[in-house]
């Protein structure tokens, strides 16, 4: 047996001695050479568009096919740079997709938050749709294989890109580096204040409310040297920063917005307040100094949670809670981007974002509830998780806002939410809050290392010395009896008939004609079916502190170079 | 419907197989041989082989591979038995592992 195969062997070089094999057989099996390369090409490009298909099983996501359409999606990231460039960031793509979701979820989304970008432009240059998006990034939500892949992509595309803008920048190059957006929207993302130049503002804000044109100029300064510092480049690379550069009119526009939002806390303040709650007086007393500090924490706090607190009295009581958020420090605020633009029961529409950073600054103890934002699950995020906690109940209620940014779990405050409890009934605000802590029902997607496990079936028939047992017996008459096996000896031609008369010892097959299971022998072994998982329901209930990615990671000073 | 080898055929098919070093199964209506290459690239190949073979016809081995060794068995499980594709099939197997 086994063929003569030297002069095979010669021919092709490149191949090793297995793949020559497998060719060879494919091309005795009626594989024609040109269908075969045809076939290798086509199923090459499926391979490279479908991302890391060996990732499949080891995800433990539900049944997956190689690509969802047939022909693979587009990405929407078509445009690529040269060819070592487009397949570094594929390689790149192919390692992330290798990781932990979860991590690599953090990751992107704390980038997101470093950089401010918009999850709009996420969605559009990958096709994804944002509320999965949004819940892959917040909650880990499981995302396949194929939309990971997509995303992952967005993500080293950008990183290369706003990498080439800082660096560009440096040098006093200009990069028309937009091409996800051109189509799109127009020309840029639309601008978003990070938290580092919010707090910068509204600091200067509380010194004076109408800022001279110098001193706007200033301000612009100061807050474009804090987001690059929060970006971790150099403060003289202002073109990195992209559509988020702060300029000298949004600075203005920032100003003036925050001067009419006060102005109409100060309208809805002197509106009828009809909570019949305990003193007005003990809320005014906190309007004048936690109020303004609260303000300032609520409205980066409540942008970034979109935490709802309807200004009514019972917030005056929580005096010792309201403290609590003012130990908020901005680096932590930005957890979670949840937005949910509230419905304002009043009259006349409050300013610009008045109905985010409004609240609570409930220093407006009389505050009517003409604020309330209805339904907005309290979103409590914690740098690297996201814990939906909430009451259900029907009575309206206030949600403090709290933030417990140092520890893990969220909680709210036993204090603030009895009061809440007592107090609800006057307040005709129906606030639904889903409570809901995130199911670890997810956490399926947990990596489920692929188990092999060979099971030694009928071992006591065999033992490792089966496999050089002989196959015997010519017909029925030469039946021995079934003894143990024995070592091998292959009838050969001379005739078994011969034979018949002598007992031949029977050999496995008896055994093997019962047991259609695989044979197991010496060389299989039980692969152990341990596998710690990663202490990812942990992150549900708790953030350790340490895995807390605050604003300015430290570790990602060093990508931005 | 597969159809179990006849009788008569069968007389005169399993010395042939039996000349091919097939044996049959004892208790079991179904026949059985053992290879051996060089390696198991070889073997792998051969297996490759058969493999295709197996899945044009719609008719699988049952078989043990141990580096360079296979043992198949050969059987037709809706007749319960032998079949006509068994023999073609063994044929086949026997011109693979001497390719």
């Amino acid at each position: 047996p086994g063929g003569g195969e030297s002069n095979r062997r010669e021919r092709s070089s490149r191949l090793s001695a297995l793949q020559e094999q497998l060719v060879w057989s494919l091309l005795g099996s009626g594989l024609s050479k040109e269908l075969l390369i045809q076939a290798m090409g086509d199923l090459e490009r499926e391979r490279a568009s479908a991302g890391a298909e060996k990732m499949d099983r080891a995800d433990g996501e539900s049944s997956e096919e190689g690509d969802m359409d047939n022909p693979p999606p587009i990405f929407h990231e078509l445009e690529r740079l040269p060819p070592e460039e487009a397949a570094r960031q594929r390689a790149e793509v192919d390692q992330l997709l290798q990781e932990d979701p979860w991590h690599m979820a953090k990751m992107i989304k704390s980038y997101m938050q470093q950089h401010n970008l918009p999850q709009r432009e996420v969605v559009e240059s990958t096709g994804l749709n944002q509320s999965h998006l949004s819940q892959h990034l917040n909650k880990g939500t499981p995302m396949k294989n194929q939309k990971r892949a997509a995303l992952y992509s967005w993500y080293v595309k950008k990183k290369a890109e706003i990498n080439q803008q800082f660096t560009n920048a440096s040098r006093g190059v200009v990069s028309g580096e937009e091409s996800g957006d051109d189509v799109r929207k127009g020309r840029r993302n639309r601008f978003k204040w990070g938290p580092a130049s919010q707090q910068i503002l509204f600091q200067a804000y509380e010194r004076q409310k109408n800022p001279s044109k110098e001193e706007r100029e200033g301000l612009v300064e100061e807050c474009n040297r804090a987001e690059c510092l929060q970006r971790g480049v150099s403060p003289s690379q202002l073109a990195g920063l992209g559509s988020n550069l702060v300029t000298e009119v949004r600075v203005y526009n920032w100003f003036a917005n925050r001067r009419k939002e006060e102005a109409f806390r100060h309208k809805l303040a002197l509106d009828v307040p009809y909570s019949s709650q305990s003193a007005p007086s003990t809320g005014q007393t906190l309007t004048s100094s936690p109020s303004p500090v609260l303000k300032y924490n609520q409205s980066v706090v409540c942008e970034s949670l979109g935490t709802v607190r309807s200004s009514s009295g019972e917030d005056q009581g929580g005096g010792g809670r309201l403290a609590s958020p003012v130990q908020l420090e901005p680096s932590h605020t930005l957890l979670d981007t949840h937005h949910h633009k509230p419905a304002s029961g009043g009259g006349s529409l409050p300013p610009v974002s008045t109905l985010t950073s409004l609240h609570g600054v409930s220093g407006s103890s009389a505050a009517p509830p003409g604020l309330i934002m209805a339904s907005l699950p309290s979103v409590m995020s914690l740098g690297d998780s996201s814990l939906f906690i909430g009451l259900t109940s029907s009575q309206p209620q206030t949600v403090p806002v709290i933030n417990n940014i140092g520890g893990g779990f969220t909680t709210l405050q036993p204090i603030s939410f009895q009061q809440q409890l007592h107090t609800s009934p006057q307040q005709p605000i129906t606030q639904q809050f889903q409570s809901h802590i995130c199911p670890s029902s997810f956490m399926a997607t947990m990596a489920q290392l692929p188990c092999h496990m060979y099971s030694k079936a009928d071992l006591s028939s065999y033992t490792s010395s089966l496999l050089s047992q002989a196959m015997v017996i010519a017909d029925s008459n030469s039946i021995g009896t079934l003894t143990n096996l024995t070592s091998v000896r292959q009838i050969l031609t001379s005739d078994p008939e011969g034979h018949s008369d002598t007992p031949i010892e029977e050999e496995s097959l008896h055994l093997q004609s019962t047991s259609p299971e695989p044979v197991s022998s010496g060389s299989l072994e039980l692969y152990p079916q341990t596998h710690t998982s990663e202490t990812h329901s942990s992150h549900l209930l708790s953030s350790p502190p340490g895995d807390i990615d605050p604003y300015m990671p430290t570790q990602m000073v060093s990508t931005a170079q | 419907m597969t159809k179990k080898i006849f009788l008569s055929h069968l007389e005169h098919l399993l010395p042939m197989m039996r000349n091919a070093q097939w044996v049959e199964v004892v208790g079991r209506d179904a026949i059985y041989k053992e290879f051996l290459f060089k390696d198991f690239n070889q073997t792998f190949g051969f297996m490759s082989r058969v493999a295709l073979q197996a899945e044009k016809m719609d008719h699988h081995p049952e078989w043990f591979n141990v580096y360079n060794k296979v043992q198949i068995t050969l059987s037709t499980h809706e007749c319960g038995g032998l079949s006509q594709r068994d023999i073609t099939l063994a044929t086949f197997i026997d011109q693979a592992s001497v390719l």
